[in-house]
């Protein structure tokens, strides 16, 4: 059981609107614990991506009571540089301290699978290669590493996704839907290796997904939506735990 | 916080450009469609303004400036014009008619112009001569043809002259040492050394050239006076007066009272006489004048005696003798009751046996060195006591005041040896200079205007490829400043549209935490790329291109001269411009990347 906090967020709102159509989420408190994995569950529009905007520190909430980041001996307040328009700080945080994966991996097509894996540490200033070939080993993609993203499978291109999130030691991993584009056998392949890779180096990971059954014998904490219909040009959703 | 290591986004723009290498090659091509047919016009312009200029250059002939009318110049104007940084080379030159010499080879004759040479001359150097020594010439093209000779031939040329009626020469061996091309004179010329013609003008002007052991006489200075004493019996009428002063080149007559003829000459006029004084306005009365006067005054027992104003004699301890001068026969001074002089009548004689001697209160000396003020100078020379002076002056022929007076307007010496007044050279009539470049042409040109010398030069030449050179240079920015815009244009869209593309990608690297700036460095890193490869093929094109057009115009140009040319550093201006040019064109997609949100990569998956 992880014990240190990490993410928290207290009392926030998203609200988005188009074309006269208004969408909240709201979010009554959102811990994350390192090593933690946690799942976010719920159907298409109950505010997955929103929650994944917020945490991913590519959106700002609406409004927030608490918005923290919480290193060794430092403690950053998002809400307060999201006041500040410190975009900066702000890509600096994602740089260091987050991995994503996404519904289809999110390689670079112009880089090889080795380059895609290296470049969040060339981007941090890390020398990790030897790391790198490591853990490709681990996961049976040794033998892509010279290829380029259009010619692995999705299942492969996914493996890749996840390596390359681990790759600069994040202390935060969010995946939106990994497995969405796998079938089901590859895809409990692919979480029990995220699982496992992730506890290995005490990476907390949020897991966005509508398949409830692929992450629960991993997930600690699942948190799903409940869905408001208040009027035509209003839907609110709430997380809850 | 760590901080991104420098290289990481010009990495990924290259393995970007790599990936994409199609799309990449078609926008290198399209930039090095307009760069290389625009270096090629550059080459073209500059090439052929280069020649033009390498033409008018290397041919000394257009860096020639001579006179266009005769002229006088001193040593010192020379001295001073060789010192200007404009000028290579100049020498002077002498008048066209004692320039002309007759050359015989054993075959054939020709009649020629001589032109002086010396060392540094552009015109033989550059043109396969070599600066003769004495007993050498060098000959144009045109004459050697003529002449029938070769390098090595020997000639003999014959300087004639007509001295007193009679038709004299003299003949010297010469041996050619070169013969210059063709380019270089299409005249009948021969060229040597500058001694060599002076001593023929001197020849040809009647002088001896005792060096050279032609024989010749002196130049003796003519005599000059102001104006005249007419002494007569009779006084003459008013219209007599006048009749004085028409076509005797003397203007202005006046007649002068006893007083004023003692306080002038330093005698008394006798009382049957009456005097006049006839002056000239502006320049010397000569011989001539005189003559005209005493033909006019035939019958009337008229004394004519000319007279120098001004002229002041010093002896050596620096006293100065007030001297008027006499030449009178023995009828004249004893019509003027005068007695009579040792050196007679006034003749139009520099014989200097003559002209030095003093009537002067000195008794003790049989002969005094006494200096007079000439051009620029004094002059020193003896005069030979012959007794006292019967005036209140110093008694001198008055010859010698007119060889005085012509020494303040000309150079004159007074040779010892010979014992007599010279004529000194009056100067250069003329000069050959070749300036130091074309572009000195103008500016040399100018100076000479400014100093009223009219000169013949290739100024209009110049001028005229200075005119084309400026044409083309506006042609070609024009053809350059639409080409450029098409080629921004062109990046612009591209880049632009390759932004367009890879949005999803850009919006991972913004996920992944390059910031809006980082991703700014992108498309310009990319636009630099396609430049500095776009420059890169456009030099080879254009080094393809320039060795066609060069080789197809090889015919029409001499060993190592290209109609289409161009220098290193225009490529580097080339290479800089284009990339910041690339650069700029770039801004665009550039501000496009920072406009992608990082939240996109997770709404577009």
């Amino acid at each position: 059981m992880a014990t240190k906090l990490v993410f928290e967020l207290c009392d926030a709102l998203k609200r988005r609107e188009q074309g006269g159509v208004a969408f909240e989420l709201h979010i009554p408190k959102l811990a994350l614990y390192q090593g933690q994995f946690v799942a976010v569950v719920g159907e298409s529009g109950c505010g997955k991506s929103t929650l994944l905007d917020l945490l991913a520190l590519v959106s700002k909430p609406t409004t927030c009571r608490q918005f923290f980041y919480y290193e060794m001996r430092q403690t950053t307040d998002v809400k307060q540089l999201w006041e500040n328009k410190e975009e900066s700080a702000l890509a600096a945080l994602r740089r260091s301290h987050f991995g994503y994966v996404l519904q289809t991996g999110g390689l670079l097509p112009f880089l090889t699978v080795y380059q895609n894996l290296q470049l969040p540490s060339k981007i941090n200033g890390y020398k990790n290669n030897a790391e790198i070939l490591k853990l490709a080993k681990r996961i049976g993609i040794e033998g892509l590493l010279q290829k380029k993203p259009q010619y692995l499978s999705g299942g492969q291109r996914q493996r890749v996704a996840i390596l390359r999130a681990l790759a600069h030691q994040p202390k935060i991993i969010l995946a939106d839907e990994p497995t969405a584009a796998v079938d089901k056998t590859r895809a409990r392949s692919i979480v029990k290796d995220f699982n496992t890779l992730a506890k290995e180096s005490g990476t907390t990971i949020v897991m966005v997904t509508h398949d409830d059954a692929l992450v629960a014998p991993f997930a600690e904490v699942t948190y799903t939506f409940e869905l408001n219909e208040v009027s035509e040009t209003l839907t609110q959703s709430k997380l809850l735990t | 916080m760590n901080t991104q290591p420098k290289g990481v986004i010009a990495r990924l723009a290259v393995l970007d450009l790599r990936h994409e290498w199609i799309l990449t090659l078609c926008m290198v091509l399209a930039i090095a469609a307009i760069l290389a047919p625009l270096l090629v016009l550059l080459g073209l312009k500059h090439g052929t303004i280069q020649t033009m200029r390498d033409r008018l250059i290397e041919d000394p002939v257009n860096r020639e400036i001579k006179p266009a009318r005769t002229l006088r110049l001193t040593t010192q104007w020379f001295d001073e014009f060789k010192q200007r940084p404009e000028v290579e080379f100049i020498i002077p030159t002498i008048l066209r008619g004692s320039s002309i010499v007759r050359l015989s080879s054993p075959e054939k004759r020709l009649v020629l112009d001589l032109v002086p040479t010396a060392p540094g001359d552009p015109l033989l150097l550059e043109n396969e001569g070599i600066i003769p020594k004495e007993g050498e010439c060098v000959l144009s093209y045109a004459a050697a043809e003529k002449l029938g000779v070769k390098k090595g031939s020997r000639l003999t040329a014959k300087i004639t002259r007509t001295r007193n009626r009679r038709r004299e020469y003299e003949r010297t061996d010469l041996r050619v040492v070169a013969i210059l091309d063709p380019r270089a004179d299409v005249l009948d010329r021969v060229y040597m050394p500058f001694e060599f013609v002076n001593d023929v003008e001197a020849y040809r002007e009647g002088r001896a050239v005792p060096k050279r052991d032609w024989s010749g006489g002196k130049a003796l200075p003519p005599l000059s006076y102001d104006g005249l004493w007419v002494l007569v019996p009779q006084p003459f009428t008013s219209i007599q007066e006048t009749i004085l002063t028409i076509g005797t080149g003397l203007a202005e007559i006046k007649k002068l009272k006893a007083a004023q003829f003692r306080q002038l000459l330093g005698f008394s006029l006798p009382d049957n006489y009456h005097a006049y004084q006839l002056l000239a306005r502006g320049s010397p009365i000569m011989m001539s004048s005189i003559k005209s006067v005493k033909n006019k005054l035939r019958g009337k027992s008229a004394i004519v005696l000319p007279f120098a104003q001004e002229i002041e004699i010093k002896r050596a301890n620096g006293e100065k003798i007030k001297v008027v001068g006499l030449s009178l026969d023995e009828s004249q001074t004893t019509d003027l009751g005068l007695p009579a002089l040792p050196w007679g009548t006034f003749e139009a004689s520099a014989d200097f046996s003559k002209q030095g001697q003093i009537l002067f209160d000195l008794p003790d000396q049989e002969s005094i060195k006494v200096t007079a003020p000439i051009l620029e100078s004094e002059i020193e020379f003896p005069l030979t006591r012959r007794g006292a002076s019967f005036g209140d002056y110093a008694i001198v022929p008055v010859e010698l005041l007119g060889t005085l007076r012509t020494g303040q307007s000309s150079k004159i010496l007074f040779d010892k040896t010979q014992e007599t007044f010279l004529l000194a050279k009056a100067g250069y009539r003329g000069f050959r200079l070749y300036a130091r470049s074309i572009d000195d042409v103008p500016i040399l040109y100018q100076d000479f205007i400014a100093q009223d010398i009219d000169v013949i030069t290739k100024v209009q030449e110049i001028e005229k490829v200075k005119v084309l050179d400026r044409g083309l240079t506006r042609i070609f920015w024009l053809v350059a400043i639409i080409g450029i815009a098409g080629g921004m244009a062109a990046l612009i869209a591209s880049l632009y549209a390759s932004v367009e593309r890879k949005k999803r990608d850009i919006s991972v690297l913004r996920l992944m935490g390059l910031s809006r700036l980082e991703v700014f460095q992108f498309p310009i890193y990319q636009g630099i790329i396609i430049a500095i490869l776009s420059v890169i093929m456009a030099i080879g094109g254009y080094a393809l291109l320039s060795s066609i057009i060069n080789f197809v115009f090889s015919a029409d140009l001499k060993m190592g001269q290209k109609i289409c040319n161009l220098p290193i550093n225009y490529f580097v201006f080339t290479f800089i411009v284009t990339c910041l040019i690339a650069a700029l064109s770039s801004m665009l997609a550039a501000w496009k990347t920072t406009q992608i949100d990082p939240a996109e990569a997770i709404r577009e998956e």
